[in-house]
């Protein structure tokens, strides 16, 4: 096991280092500097303060030199500067933070009670008409744009059930009923696309071990059918289940970007698009940093539950 | 679909036997209901985008001073805030989603494909180095990589294309490689390697055209993603620019201003990505169960 | 009581009566208290005005800013006698308006408890003109050609202030009147002032989150006693439209409009038809802007074609959707005071039968020797924003209409002004909103040889000439018919064709009173002093 841990530690930093490298380089692909971009407002520029700023920046030095700088203040926790609004990153997504992580919570809460019941229920009906209706409705959430599937939802709700949330977050700790108001609508339309993946994971895993010798003889033995296959089928089929989590959080950060965006809420994801167009550099590159730290720590995470759920594992060999 | 008979060894349990194109086609119809309505679709998709021209009632970019008109004759699916018959742009729109869906997937997955093959192929060193960095490719999700790539690049159809597609890669190339490590085994491919068949040819000619099978199911399976990717690119304003229609970027501009008096802005074009998505994806599906039976049940 | 008694005091009851029946009810008195939830064109890009050229900063910033005069909001058409005191109490020109001198209130306070002087003042617009001595540099400076007929300022004593300038120019008056020329303080470094605000308005800057909302809190100290009546403003962004106008259906937004055309307004009315919806001109213009100094526009008749091809008509009716309205170089009147007149509007190319105008932009064509078998390749830029790109669209329509190969080439913000004012571009679709309706502003930014915004490169020595001279005329009539001439030659050479002046909306409810908007100016009128809500 330790062994396994190491190992997976390891991949994990190397992964990370890489990404850092990618996203660095990806970033200078743009078409002008830092420095253009902070002038393009007015048109107006004095050449000889460009000059300075591209020196106060750091913008003049070799790439290599930009780069293990850059790395050296992500070590320090240092967010960099957001030069769109003149303020440290951090301060502009501290308070975003919440909002993402409360959506992503619920969205990969309503993922997980959709897709498990769901998945569960189309392998023991395999092939009859309730599998095919699961089945299809799990693969048209797949199928639709999240922004579409969010506007849709939008105009449904807000015109005829007239769904009217609070345009500014309202922190759960301020007005819980009101802070849910305004995520649950959200969170069921990320989360109904991503529990679609959970549901087919579901679904194959449960169908491999309902075949199992040891199932069928629990059933021949007379114990009832849902009993089994709650308590047996699901528990070992819950490992494929965990690892798909794992996966999930990519697909699911994706989705975040586009309902943020959308449903209007201050989260993290909505703030890269944000920057993005705004030609923020400095806060995209530390944004994607983060999501990849992110997504490559809930992967770590992932592996590290599966070497402490898994038997196999567990008792490796060194 | 037919693919050579290996008559040595494990191989042969996974490779389907040589039928007559049209018996294998009734049979892929019967057995797989969902799969065929999907390629059903996915047939519609691309008629569609072939004959755009000769569908289309109107000029797709032609502005005109009957603005926001409700669906009905001349206009089949009304007009948007320019005039511009949304039916035509539809149907055009699907040029654009299948010309980028399948430059990118094709793009993505030979790309990954071949870095797979070798990888997977050669071992040692070479596999480990492939895969950490098809590791840190992937560890960004699709849509922030291609965003960053489409921003950093620029709004247009080749930059597109390419940013779409480089997600596909870590994943393509991770498939192909599960699929040649499973043959690499093979006595098959060992006899040939003793009888001292080069490396290159063994590659292409033995253990290359049994990783089609994976190969179809992947880029079925990417197709439908590259799509939804585009859509979003062009929603976010970074996908391909006017005057070409895109779904996705339909849905952005017009949809949004006037999504209150004009809700066929919003229908319309959404319901076209879905479709062809869906369509894709139940082909996907069902080509899966059929071509490799490993993963049936799924 | 005699029958004449009775009858007098029979009529008098009924005289009483009448005219308390049709006299208007005396104006509600204001209350006091409430906040504005109102909803900005986009989210600033930072909070100081004399660093940006956007409407986003400067209607979000007004509330915490005060200028030494201002526009009155009451009054919808700004021009020289709309001009109200602010910081200043008095003014007075000297010297056939070669000097002009400022008597400042002394009871005016920064929001940090600090009292205001002429320092302030100097210190403010030492620094947007650029002079040598300033104690503080922009590093972004877009109205700097304002004032660079300002040979020097001086504060002679803490309350005193005199402009002296190089020639005569009255306009300067309305320049310092608009909402780009808050008084910044000079206690205060200048890097603070983009994320933070401090004033001497009639409200204080409580939060700002970027990209979500900007909040302000009543000032107690404000110098003008009994205001404001709002215990405070915030300005909330939400980025999708249909959201915008539900929240406001719902109450959740006071007002909104900012960046609206008629359909957004006629939909929440619709909603809601409590909803009272304004809607006024504006100096606002889509103008197309012509590089004169690429091929194949250096040929004239190329540059009048592309200006022929754009059917005005249809431009109101599509990108407009029937609100807009046509003019030359300066806002149409009656909304605008300096606009040509409504008869030599439409003889402007582009204003009339659209199909002989364009069969008329096929034949200089094919002079220049473009036809089908040679057709003209064009890019039309614009930028990456969907009022933009809309009408840019439709552009390109008009222009293939008259076998002219146009695409559109979309360019991110970030891009945008470098790239114009390179001038790497052939035709670009450009909104242009000025902050005074004054040539002074409107010429010199955007027609003089030189001019950072004058994108289209274009030059003239005599238009520059005409255009100092019409800023020293002091008589208005004639210097309104200088002003014309010079929008006539402007348009015959198609310098920047106009396709038309925009319309803006405010759409709020009933309980909020005296929200002010002007017909000529979408920039002098978020200070909100004399706003109330009636809750």
């Amino acid at each position: 096991m330790r062994a396994y841990i190491t190992k997976r530690l390891l991949i994990a930093v190397v992964t990370l280092v890489g990404m850092s490298m990618v996203i660095f380089f990806l970033m200078r692909l743009a078409p002008g500097n830092i420095v253009d971009i902070l002038f393009e407002s007015a048109g107006y520029v004095d050449q000889a303060d460009k000059k300075t700023l591209e020196r106060e920046l750091g913008v003049d030095r070799p790439l290599v030199v930009q780069y293990a700088r850059w790395l050296g203040e992500l070590a320090h926790g240092d967010l960099g500067k957001s030069y769109r609004y003149d303020m440290p990153a951090w301060r502009i997504i501290k308070p975003r933070l919440p909002v993402t992580l409360e959506l992503a919570s619920l969205a990969l809460l309503f993922s997980i009670l959709l897709g498990v019941p769901f998945g569960v229920l189309s392998a023991v009906h395999q092939d009859r008409p309730l599998d095919y209706v699961l089945r299809v409705l799990s693969l048209a959430g797949l199928s639709m744009p999240a922004f579409w599937l969010g506007m849709v939802v939008i105009l449904v709700f807000v015109r005829s059930l007239g769904w009217m949330p609070s345009v500014t977050y309202v922190s759960p700790f301020v007005d819980l009923p009101a802070n849910l108001w305004q995520f649950v609508v959200p969170a069921l339309a990320v989360g109904y696309r991503s529990s679609a993946l959970i549901m087919r994971i579901t679904r194959s895993a449960m169908l491999e071990v309902l075949r199992e010798d040891y199932i069928r003889t629990a059933w021949a033995k007379g114990q009832r059918r849902t009993l089994v296959v709650w308590r047996h089928a699901l528990k070992n089929a819950s490992l494929p289940v965990i690892t798909v989590i794992g996966i999930e959080f990519a697909f699911l950060i994706g989705g975040l970007v586009v309902t943020e965006t959308v449903f209007n809420l201050p989260g993290v994801a909505r703030y890269l698009v944000d920057a993005i167009q705004l030609r923020d550099y400095p806060v995209v590159q530390n944004l994607t940093m983060l999501i990849a730290i992110v997504v490559v720590l809930a992967n770590l995470a992932v592996d590290l539950l599966y070497a402490w759920a898994d038997p196999r594992i567990k008792y490796e060999k060194a | 679909m037919a693919v050579r008979t290996l008559d040595v060894g494990a191989a042969s349990q996974i490779l389907p036997v040589e039928r007559p194109r049209g018996a294998a086609l009734a049979r892929f119809v019967r057995k797989k209901p969902l799969g065929a309505a999907g390629g059903f679709l996915v047939v519609v998709l691309v008629a569609t985008a072939i004959l755009a021209n000769v569908l289309s009632t109107h000029n797709p970019v032609r502005t005109s001073n009957d603005i926001l008109v409700a669906p009905g004759a001349p206009h089949w699916l009304g007009t948007d805030n320019l005039g511009r018959d949304l039916y035509s742009r539809v149907v055009h729109g699907s040029r654009i989603s299948l010309l980028v869906g399948l430059a990118s997937t094709l793009v993505g997955t030979i790309l990954g494909g071949l870095i797979g093959l070798i990888s997977g192929y050669a071992g040692g060193k070479t596999d480990l180095l492939a895969q950490r960095a098809m590791d840190i490719m992937q560890a960004l999700p699709i849509l922030v990589l291609a965003l960053v790539l489409a921003a950093a690049l620029g709004p247009s159809m080749t930059n597109a294309i390419v940013a779409i597609s480089i997600p596909i890669v870590p994943r393509a190339a991770r498939i192909i490689r599960a699929s040649v490590l499973a043959i690499r085994e093979t006595t098959y491919v060992e006899a040939a390697r003793a009888l001292g068949v080069r490396h290159m040819r063994v590659a292409l000619r033995h253990i290359l055209p049994n990783t089609m099978g994976p190969f179809i199911v992947l880029a079925t399976a990417q197709l439908g993603g590259s799509i939804l990717v585009e859509a979003a690119l062009s929603f976010l304003g970074l996908g391909i620019p006017e005057p070409y229609p895109s779904w996705g970027r339909m849905l952005s501009i017009a949809a949004a201003e006037y999504a209150e008096k004009a809700p066929w802005l919003v229908i319309w074009p959404g319901l076209a990505i879905s479709l062809a998505v869906f369509g894709t994806n139940l082909l996907g599906d069902a080509l899966r169960d059929t071509l490799d039976p490993r993963l049936r049940g799924s | 009581m005699t029958p004449l008694r009775r009858c007098v005091r029979f009529a008098s009851l009924a005289l009483v009566l009448v005219l308390a029946l049709t006299l208007p009810a005396p104006a509600q008195a204001p209350k006091h208290g409430g906040v504005l939830t109102i909803h900005p064109l986009t989210a600033p890009p930072s909070l100081s005005p004399h660093e940006e050229s956007t409407i986003a900063t400067v209607q979000q910033v007004s509330a915490c800013y005060s200028s030494l005069v201002y526009f009155d909001p009451a009054k919808k058409q700004e021009s020289p006698d709309t001009i109200i005191p602010e910081l200043a109490e008095k003014w007075s020109w000297q010297d056939n308006y070669r000097n002009l001198v400022f008597l400042l209130r002394k009871d005016v306070k920064w929001h940090d408890g600090k009292p205001l002087t002429s320092k302030d003042v100097k210190h403010t617009f030492d620094m947007v003109r650029g002079a040598a001595d300033a104690d503080a540099k922009l590093r972004i400076n877009p109205r700097k050609l304002w004032y660079e007929n300002v040979e020097a300022i001086e504060a002679p004593d803490p309350h005193t202030v005199v402009f002296r300038l190089k020639r005569p120019q009255p306009s300067l008056l309305l320049l310092l009147a608009s909402g780009y020329s808050p008084i910044y303080p000079a206690h205060v470094p200048l890097a603070d002032l983009k994320t933070t605000c401090v004033g001497t308005g009639p409200y204080k800057l409580k939060e700002y989150r970027p990209g979500e909302f900007v909040e302000y809190v009543r000032n107690p100290d404000y110098f003008i006693k009994g205001r404001p009546y709002l215990d405070g403003v915030k300005w909330v962004y939400i980025k999708d439209r249909s959201t915008q106008i539900a929240a406001l259906q719902a109450g959740q937004l006071d007002v909104a409009g900012s960046g609206w055309n008629r359909a957004n307004a006629e939909t929440a009315k619709k909603g809601k038809p409590e909803l009272v919806v304004v809607e006024n001109d504006s100096n606002v213009n889509d103008n197309v802007l012509v590089n004169a100094k690429r091929a194949p526009l250096t040929d004239p008749r190329v540059r009048r074609a592309v200006n022929l091809a754009l059917d005005r008509k249809a431009y109101l009716v599509g990108p407009r959707l029937g609100a807009a309205t046509f003019g030359g170089a300066m806002q149409p009147r009656p909304s605008g005071v300096w606009g040509l007149p409504a008869a030599e509007v439409a003889t402007l190319p582009g204003m009339g039968d659209p199909a002989k105008q364009k069969a008329e932009a096929k034949k200089l064509l094919a002079e220049a020797g473009f036809g089908p078998n040679n057709p003209m390749k064009l890019t039309v830029s614009t930028r990456a924003l969907a009022i933009y790109v809309d009408t840019a669209s439709w552009m390109v329509d008009q222009l293939r209409q008259v076998g002219i190969d146009a695409v559109l080439e979309q360019i991110e913000t970030g891009v945008w002004h470098p790239k114009m004012t390179r001038l790497d571009f052939q035709v670009a679709l450009n909104l242009t909103g000025t902050a005074v309706d004054d040539p002074d502003a409107m010429f010199f930014e955007n027609y003089r040889c030189g001019s950072q915004r004058n994108f289209s490169g274009y030059c003239s020595e005599e238009i520059d000439r005409l255009m100092v001279e019409q800023s020293q005329t002091l008589d208005r009539a004639k210097r309104l018919k200088l002003v014309n001439e010079i929008d006539r030659k402007l348009q015959a050479e198609g310098a920047r064709p106009i396709l038309g002046w925009a319309k803006q909306y405010a759409v709020y409810w009933p309980r909020v009173k005296a929200f002010p908007q002007h017909e000529n100016s979408i920039f002098n009128t978020s200070r909100f002093q004399d706003v109330w809500l009636d809750k």
